[in-house]
């Protein structure tokens, strides 16, 4: 997993994690486990992945592809990153 | 060791701190940290030198972050929690409230949505206080225009079971056993009846740090005084150029002097008049301008964190305008001078007087 930008920030400067997950969702779970300072960054007291967060697969938006279901293949690389919205 | 005066300045792009010399006349502006976050407030706790500041950011969400180290680095709390089953979660920090000398551990935070969190660690956790969140009448708080949410907390000076907290848009609650039962205290005295819900809509409350009993509360449209006995609010707004305004003080030691800074109600500026700051010394019976030093008819704006006094004597008073002015005032409001400038929106100040 590759953070960008705010969320590097948020698990003290790591740029990356390579971990084995079956799933975006699996994924998180791993990326919290080694960053634990990610848990409320990503997830709000209920569980829910915040707003303006982008999970991409490799160059493909994970939410197109079932989200936290979406399936992860050997060698994918998901991005982390703070999405822009607004004009 | 002498005191000294450092000031917290909160914007909508991040937290900077103005370090004051000895004689309050020159300032080391350190920041932005925490940018592009915007700072809703930042405090300091004079029982253990600790700060706080309310970051409020889309990325990461909001979070709460204390420093140990007067500011040089900082460290993330636990977040704030909304309780499991509702469709309320944590979205901002409105107020960091350092509780009583008597509870060292104890800090308090208001949030958006309006709630009252309680920390036991001085600051590591955070929870709900439920006594309050329960209260039957919170169906009726609504949002004003900057949102919905708990900005005042105002701890009395000898008895920290006692205390009221200020939410926009949902008046006054009263506890005087620590939070475990709240009553509405919005009973007022004097005040023109047209409009008596905007009276709910609280702007600041602030209790006075050696007088048990004494408040002083600026609401939507009034100003408002409360001796030590008394049960209602005393209508307090004669002599202020409009009934408007956000940012308020009270002198740490004088029991009849405060200040705010009035703006136009539907402008939401300091015009036409231009910004000032104006001082009771009788409790609200008459006010006066203070603007020595300040610019001249500048239709300039101070939000609700946007006014704080220091402790020393004589007392120093501090407003942030929109525009990225921070302005000082070492004599208790008789003349200002600006100590920053083209920072970013100033949205809250806090004058830390440290030993």
């Amino acid at each position: 997993m590759l953070l960008h930008g705010a969320y590097r920030g948020f698990a003290g400067g790591a740029r990356d994690v390579t971990l084995d997950a079956a799933t975006i969702g699996e994924a998180l779970e791993g990326l919290v486990r080694a960053h634990p300072s990610l848990a409320e960054r990503l997830r709000d007291e209920h569980g829910k992945l915040r707003p303006h967060l982008a999970l991409f697969i490799n160059q493909d938006d994970a939410r197109l592809l079932g989200w936290e279901d979406a399936p992860l293949h050997d060698g994918d690389i998901v991005h982390v990153i703070p999405a822009v919205s607004g004009g | 060791m002498a005191k000294k005066v450092t000031l917290l300045v909160g914007t909508k792009k991040g937290l900077y701190i103005l370090r004051g010399d000895a004689g309050r006349g020159s300032w080391a502006c350190e920041g932005p940290e925490f940018a592009p976050a915007e700072i809703h407030h930042a405090a300091y706790d004079p029982r253990d030198g600790s700060m706080f500041a309310a970051v409020n950011q889309t990325w990461g969400g909001s979070r709460i972050e204390v420093s140990r180290d007067m500011g040089k680095t900082w460290k993330t709390t636990k977040n704030p929690a909304f309780p499991e089953g509702g469709d309320r979660t944590f979205s901002k920090t409105w107020h960091i409230e350092p509780g009583h000398s008597k509870t060292p551990n104890v800090v308090w935070a208001g949030t958006e949505p309006a709630a009252l969190f309680k920390s036991e660690d001085r600051g590591e956790t955070w929870s709900i206080v439920k006594s309050l969140d329960d209260q039957p009448s919170r169906a009726k708080w609504v949002p004003g225009f900057g949102g919905m949410g708990l900005h005042s907390i105002a701890i009395d000076a000898t008895d920290p079971k006692k205390m009221q907290v200020g939410i926009s848009v949902g008046g006054v609650y009263r506890t005087e056993d620590g939070g475990v039962t709240w009553v509405q205290d919005n009973k007022v005295n004097g005040a023109p009846s047209e409009r008596p819900d905007v009276f709910y809509c609280i702007h600041k409350l602030l209790a006075h740090p050696e007088e048990s009993g004494l408040r002083f509360m600026r609401v939507h449209e009034e100003v408002y005084w409360r001796d030590p006995g008394e049960t209602t609010w005393q209508f307090s707004t004669k002599g202020l150029p409009t009934n408007f305004g956000f940012a308020a003080a009270m002198h740490p030691r004088d029991r009849s002097t405060a200040y705010v800074i009035p703006l136009d109600g539907m402008k939401r500026t300091a015009s036409p008049f231009g910004i000032g700051v104006y001082r009771t010394t009788d409790k609200g019976k008459t006010w006066d301008r203070l603007d020595r030093g300040l610019p001249e008819g500048a239709p300039m704006e101070s939000v609700r964190e946007g006014m704080h006094n220091d402790r020393l004597d004589p007392m120093g008073l501090y407003f942030g305008t929109a525009n990225g002015d921070v302005w000082a005032s070492k004599n208790e409001g008789e003349s200002w001078s600006r100590v920053a400038q083209y920072l970013p929106y100033v949205t809250s100040v806090h004058a830390a007087t440290i030993e």
